[in-house]
């Protein structure tokens, strides 16, 4: 175990993203106290400067947990399995439990230094004064430490099932993020009903770290609807994130065997050749065949696009036809769910909510979609192959963009009958609705921008589908955190700068979300998305270029 | 088509560096059409850095190199025309079958879709592949893949295929089968190059074949040319009945040989064998044949050591 341990703790630490991960940590952390640090020579006695920074602080090293401790794990297993010294490992006289434990011991001691650069930061909160040391930094620290246990031991649960390093971390951001956010809604709805959902749904959103943390840092009342709970729920949190954990390691073990290396592989067997009967069943059944033989790329399409669809996991077409239908019915489900579980809502909140899972949906998608469109080639060897085509790099470009464009546009399209039905409650809301798809609009484009613009500089797909998800919910995320110190420490002109930077907040605001319903962010923000979306998309022409030439 | 007259790839000059480091060292050479140069070096000679020029993924630091006339750096549209690449990766893209797999680098090298269709159907009939054709691509075994490379090289009918290490990890019947094909593309009348670590196999198909070392080209020539150059100083072996004899025998050698071959007498005691390297003529070894018979030293046997591919890269390597 110790053995393994040391390869894994001094095997990360190697790795030049290591050190800028824990160079970002220690600046970041640095950074936000040092913009509350008192600049003159008064003392704020009441703490509530202490306070703010202490805020600021929890949810910085929030993100910086929910960012980075799932990146290490997520490929361990995986990586080691497709290099071979899986086997090798596996071949030793070390137990399952000691592998599993030397790399869990390992990859966790990684990410506790990462907190541990994050302490000066800390101690400095202390020193301002109005901050407990056990009560405040003790309990956050409890929360963040047993939260990156748990994401750490279910991204070494991804990284044992999971077929590439690229699909492991996607995987497990999805998983990280739905137990963090996801986990919210149905309590969100529920909440002061009878009857056990609401009781089970209160549980289910004890798996999140969120909660206790904004109880912690004073903001428990933000999306509670007035019931305002007497307890920070820590115990229950704790409770749950270890039964989550256990559960999530036992899982780990039991697919710690020797079928790991033995999955069977599709001999590709084709509807075509099959009975007429069976034909016709799977035609019913499957609406669009996957099995059916593919017709030929025809020459108005671009070849590159049709390639991208056939070779994403869930990019034919019946896979997209599946996530369309999805998307239309949570968009109404959420829309029926607003409208008849509480009767003091205005449509504005509604919409909002509506807005906020559109966006989540396209930070959390686009960035898995777009962020390895060109490391995954450089990564596999396609990249010279194609390049030894006649595709220029524009075709190459457009095709791969296109590609994530159409699938992101379809899902969008998905979610707007909740819309629909808003203009049938308050028919006068048309306008205000026409601005909001223009914003997701943006929404769209500055993700997909982005993320390709920020994966193509980096040959792996790992660092590129991480990198993509830092920058992106940096912009729009972060602007959130300063959204949520808007009386204090942030006035009303920072907030609306800060907010400016995404589209999501002008979207927000022209719905009437309540807390954004203030902010005048159009058409400022459109000219910030249109900027950034240029920049990127020169950004990734730039590389693309480059990397076409001969080297 | 290009031109049957005149060689069909051209270098010269051609060098690589890498601030201090050469990787590729005035590389000379010309192949006509219908060859298969086999490029043959230890790791690290050069011979990737050399067929990423020739299809302009690379640029060289000073040199020429053309193909067919056509430059490999300036000229990149016809080199992508009139190469077929086949990298030492295969490249695969998950969630595809063959026939899709194949159909998208024909799209991607502009063939028509009906064109398309039975190009793909030629080429797996080529390669022996057409009963991979609904299989997927990442279910396919090594030698399957290599053989889909091959295919995918041949889509848009190349006159020049360059195949980087085709036989790398293939079973041996697997490799025998890839032998066979890249005979049959050369009978095709495509120009191959063809670099490989298994020298026995490049010996059975290459007419002509470059020995590389630290980016510098060793020997070039027909295998024939090479192997001439090599057998300046021929290895002779002579069989004892006795191996108690051999030392005995090894002095014996010694005094009919000069000087600077003495030292290449060496007495395998337990084979009951004696080496020796030797320039001398047939003549002057009958003479010291008979007076080692004359010796009545039991000689069971006096033959020469075949050279083959492996022992003139040795030869060649070593003196480098």
């Amino acid at each position: 175990m110790i053995a393994i341990f040391q390869r894994e703790f001094f095997g990360i630490l190697r790795l030049r993203r290591a050190v800028v991960a824990i160079v970002a940590m220690a600046l970041c952390s640095g950074l936000l106290v040092l913009a509350r640090w008192p600049s003159e020579g008064l003392v704020d006695l009441s703490g509530s400067q202490a306070r703010q920074v202490f805020r600021i602080f929890t949810y910085g090293m929030l993100a910086g947990v929910l960012l980075l401790a799932p990146a290490w794990p997520a490929t361990s297993f995986v990586q080691e399995r497709r290099r071979g010294t899986l086997a090798l490992l596996f071949n030793t006289p070390l137990s399952k439990l000691s592998i599993y434990a030397g790399k869990l011991s390992g990859v966790l001691a990684f990410t506790g230094l990462l907190l541990v650069t994050s302490l000066p930061a800390a101690a400095a909160c202390y020193a301002m004064g109005g901050v407990d040391l056990w009560q405040d930094l003790g309990s956050v620290a409890l929360v963040l430490l047993v939260a990156t246990l748990e994401y750490v031991a279910i991204g070494l649960l991804v990284s044992t099932f999971a077929g590439s390093t690229d699909a492991a971390v996607r995987t497990t951001y999805a998983a990280v993020f739905s137990l963090c956010f996801l986990t919210l809604g149905p309590h969100y709805f529920l909440q002061g009903q009878p009857g056990w959902m609401p009781f089970a749904a209160a549980w289910l959103r004890r798996v999140s770290p969120l909660p206790v943390l904004m109880h912690l840092v004073g903001q428990g009342s933000i999306g509670s609807q007035g019931l305002m709970e007497s307890s920070s729920g820590l115990p229950e949190y704790l409770l749950a994130s270890v039964a989550v954990t256990l559960a999530v390691m036992a899982a780990t073990l039991l697919q710690l065997h020797s079928g790991i290396f033995d999955r069977s592989r599709s001999q590709g067997v084709i509807t075509d050749e099959q009975s007429l009967g069976v034909r016709a069943a799977r035609r019913v059944f499957f609406l669009v065949d996957p099995q059916r033989r593919s017709a030929g790329i025809p020459f108005w399409l671009n070849p590159v696009m049709v390639k991208e669809f056939r070779t994403r996991r869930f990019g034919r077409l019946h896979w997209i036809l599946r996530l369309v239908a999805a998307c239309a019915v949570v968009s109404l489900l959420t829309t029926l769910a607003a409208t008849t579980g509480t009767v003091d809502w205005g449509v504005e909140t509604i919409g909002g909510l509506l807005v906020i899972f559109q966006v989540l949906l396209m930070v959390l998608l686009t960035p898995s979609l777009s962020a390895g469109l060109i490391s995954g080639e450089r990564e596999s060897g396609g990249w010279d192959l194609l390049r030894m085509t006649r595709l220029s790099g524009w075709q190459l470009a457009v095709g791969k963009l296109m590609s994530v464009a159409w699938t992101l546009l379809l899902v969008l399209l998905a979610t707007l009958p909740g819309y629909i039905v808003m203009i049938a409650i308050k028919p006068v809301m048309w306008l205000q609705v026409s601005l909001v798809i223009i914003c997701l609009l943006l929404t769209t484009l500055v993700t997909l921008a982005v993320s390709a613009a920020v994966g193509s500089l980096f040959a792996r797909t790992t660092t590129s589908t991480v990198s993509a998800y830092v920058v992106l919910l940096a912009m729009f995320f972060g602007p959130l955190l300063v959204w949520l110190g808007r009386d204090a420490p942030f006035g009303y002109e920072v907030v609306q700068a800060a907010l400016a930077i995404t589209p999501a907040a002008a979207a927000l605001s022209v719905i009437g979300m309540p807390g954004f319903e203030q902010y005048e962010l159009i058409p400022l923000s459109w000219w910030v998305a249109a900027g950034v979306t240029a920049v990127s998309f020169g950004i990734l022409s730039a590389r693309i270029w480059r990397l076409m030439r001969p080297s | 088509m290009i031109s049957t007259a005149g060689p069909v790839v051209v270098t010269h000059e051609l060098t690589k560096r890498y601030g201090e480091f050469t990787a590729l060292d005035s590389l000379s050479f010309m192949l006509d059409r219908g060859q298969i140069l086999g490029f043959i070096g230890p790791n690290g000679a050069g011979k990737t850095t050399t067929i990423k020029i020739l299809v302009g993924l690379m640029r060289p630091t000073s040199g020429s190199a053309s193909i067919a006339g056509a430059d490999c750096v300036r000229d990149a549209r016809r080199i992508k025309r009139l190469v077929g690449f086949m990298p030492d990766t295969f490249g695969s893209y998950d969630n595809m079958r063959v026939r899709e797999y194949l159909d998208f680098f024909g799209a991607a090298f502009g063939i028509g879709r009906r064109e398309r269709t039975r190009r793909i159907d030629e080429v797996l009939e080529t390669t022996g592949s057409t009963y991979m054709r609904d299989r997927y691509v990442e279910s396919l075994s090594h030698g399957m893949k290599q053989r889909i490379g091959v295919a995918r090289t041949l889509l848009h009918d190349p006159d020049v295929l360059i195949l980087d290490e085709p036989a790398n990890g293939l079973d041996p019947q697997a490799r025998i089968e890839m032998r066979e094909l890249l005979l049959k593309l050369a009978d095709m009348g495509k120009t191959l190059i063809v670099t490989s670590h298994i020298l026995p196999e490049l010996s059975r198909i290459c007419n002509v074949v470059a020995i590389m070392t630290k980016g510098t080209l060793r020997a070039f020539g027909t295998l024939d040319q090479i192997m001439q150059a090599i057998r300046q100083r021929r290895t002779f072996e002579v069989q004892l009945v006795e191996a108690a004899k051999a030392p005995e025998v090894a002095s014996a050698v010694s005094r009919g040989l000069d000087e600077s071959e003495q030292q290449s007498v060496a007495a395998h005691d337990a084979e009951a064998v004696v080496r020796f390297q030797t320039s001398r003529s047939d003549a002057d070894l009958a003479d010291l044949l008979g007076g080692l018979v004359r010796a009545n030293l039991g000689i069971a046997q006096f033959r020469e050591v075949p050279t083959d591919l492996e022992d003139a890269f040795l030869t060649v390597t070593r003196e480098s």
